[in-house]
């Protein structure tokens, strides 16, 4: 395999879990190329949020490897992942509410503060709503501002893979619509993306491959087109009202 | 708005104290001067008590907002401040060093000791996911270990500093304070403004507030947030050597100073909001207030019993402390 087709992010067999001895992901994969956009659904239980901090480092990997760009990085804590080109927006608590939103975005930054300038007019440019809110506490956004503030930081240093954790929870249909249409442009502009989504139907629409977890397991893997098609995924995670949409 | 919150109970309290009649035959200092001087007198000494307790505060409120670590060792960290300032300013053992050196090293000792109780004692229990509750009886067990070696080594006596012991007031109108005290509490306030700024205008402060307010999405940022909580105990062993050798220049070095200091540390910072370092730094200096005015009704062995009185009234009345952001449960 020539080095443009290593993948981004490959996680074979990953087992994790939080309490000892109770694994959520039993043996877990996920293989994401560059540039690609990949989705990760499944019902509540799944390991879905499990298998994004276990990659990323947040949580202890019990089994499995996880390679970024071919590196094994297996048990490696989630800050040397950022150095190595990570980016992660949690689902919940993704900012820091009691830190400015241009703290903020310089924590994001926090390993290469001389690029600050740079970045944060960039970011200002794709998320315009912060460019007027820097001295803003980001405790005070609403629910979409903070979302976009936690995208913001989380690219502010370039990264050539970003984990994306449920960006749409808690969201209005509006707002959903916004995260979804910027997810779409970070990954055009070359980003690989896992996300990670309960909104099911949406995240394979814009996905170029998607993987169905269930119990800890890959249960299905496909493009976004087919899993969106496919009977039993329909039947078993998208609802049958998918079928008439 | 914040601010009239804040005041209002230390308003009331003021009042209410003001209101009352002075109680009969209170010690000699306080005969023969008007009440308005006794009091001036008694919040002056209130302030330089409170900012002595904000400077040791101050470092276990970091602790606990960066690793929620409630930690009983803090008032041990005060007390070897002070007995190792003691040992290299006047001990027969120690080198004589003039007191202000002898502070600085004892600034630097409480900062390596910070530093080493970190990374060999809370960084691998912190690694084998030791509980809260198991971390809080392991500091109980190193404040009793802390401060029987410093029983050991510095003994039972009370002593003194060789230097700036015995000193005339300076009177400046109705208020008298020695030079030792002035300089002790215009230092105590450079110190605290030196925290807040390194808080809030550098990257390192930034990164402590980010990993206090969320350790995990800090980690996300790139952050190292072990290196972090390795500069908050070096902070924190560093202000609480300071805060020690202040309070034995002001009052008296003893084997159990800093333990006796605790607990008015943590009214401190439970009074000021769990976690924030400003709240620990305005909770202290409630304390120390009200701690020092009760002295003009009430006898001095009740001081403290006051000061941790207020802090359940406030605290009735806020729970979530003065500068305590109040935690959504639902």
């Amino acid at each position: 395999m020539s080095a443009d087709h290593t993948p981004v992010l490959a996680g074979d067999d990953i087992v994790a879990g939080y309490l000892p001895g109770v694994d959520v992901l039993r043996g877990c994969s996920v293989r994401v190329g560059p540039g690609e956009l990949v989705g990760v659904i499944g019902p509540n239980g799944a390991g879905k949020s499990t298998l994004i901090k276990a990659v990323f480092g947040l949580l202890r990997v019990r089994g499995g490897t996880v390679r970024l760009l071919g590196e094994d990085v297996t048990g490696r804590p989630a800050h040397e992942q950022v150095r190595r080109g990570v980016g992660y927006v949690p689902q919940l608590q993704n900012v820091f509410p009691t830190l400015t939103v241009e703290e903020n975005l310089r924590m994001g930054i926090y390993l290469r503060p001389k690029e600050y300038a740079r970045r944060s007019a960039a970011m200002a440019e794709l998320f315009p709503v912060l460019a007027t809110r820097r001295k803003q506490k980001a405790g005070a956004m609403s629910g979409g501002e903070r979302q976009m503030l936690a995208m913001a930081r989380a690219l502010m240093t370039e990264p050539r893979l970003l984990l994306l954790d449920e960006p749409s929870a808690g969201l209005s249909p509006v707002h959903q619509d916004h995260v979804f249409d910027r997810v779409k442009e970070i990954n055009g502009a070359g980003v690989a993306v896992l996300m990670v989504e309960q909104n099911a139907r949406r995240c394979l629409q814009i996905c170029d491959r998607g993987y169905v977890l269930d119990q800890g397991r890959n249960a299905y893997t496909g493009t976004g087109e087919r899993l969106l098609h496919d009977e039993k995924v329909i039947e078993l995670y998208l609802g049958t009202l998918a079928r008439v949409r | 708005m914040r601010c009239p919150r804040v005041l209002l109970p230390v308003l009331a309290l003021t009042l209410v104290l003001v209101a009352a009649p002075p109680a009969q035959g209170q010690g000699e200092v306080s005969r023969g001067r008007g009440f308005g001087a006794r009091l001036l007198q008694s919040l002056v000494d209130g302030v330089q008590f409170g900012v002595i307790i904000a400077v040791t505060a101050v470092g276990l409120s970091l602790l606990f907002g960066t690793i929620h670590l409630i930690n009983f060792a803090h008032g041990e960290f005060v007390t070897i401040g002070a007995a190792f300032a003691f040992f290299l300013n006047v001990s027969a053992a120690g080198p004589g060093w003039h007191l202000i050196p002898a502070a600085a090293a004892a600034v630097v000792f409480g900062a390596l000791l910070g530093a080493a109780v970190d990374r060999g004692l809370w960084r691998p229990l912190r690694a084998r996911g030791t509980g809260l509750i198991n971390l809080f009886i392991v500091t109980i067990g190193l404040s009793l270990l802390l401060r029987h070696v410093v029983l050991v080594l510095f003994g039972a006596r009370p002593a003194s500093f060789a230097q700036y012991d015995i000193q005339n007031a300076i009177r400046l109108g109705a208020i008298g304070i020695t030079p030792r005290d002035l300089t002790v509490t215009l230092l105590s306030v450079a110190v605290l403004v030196g925290v807040a700024v390194l808080l809030q205008r550098t990257r390192t402060g930034t990164a402590v507030r980010a990993v206090s307010v969320n350790r995990d999405l800090a980690e996300a940022s790139g952050i190292d947030v072990q290196r972090v909580v390795l500069v908050v105990w070096i902070l924190s062993g560093a202000l609480a050597a300071l805060g020690g050798v202040f309070y034995g220049l002001v009052e008296i070095i003893t084997w159990d100073m800093g333990f006796k200091l605790l607990l008015l540390m943590f009214a401190g910072i439970i009074l000021g909001g769990l976690g924030s370092a400003y709240g620990a730094m305005v909770g202290s200096l409630v304390i120390g207030i009200v701690a020092q005015v009760s002295t003009l009704w009430f006898p001095v062995d009740l001081q403290y019993a006051w000061a941790l009185l207020v802090l359940i009234v406030i605290l009735l009345v806020r729970p979530e402390g003065i500068l305590g952001r109040p935690e959504r449960t639902g």
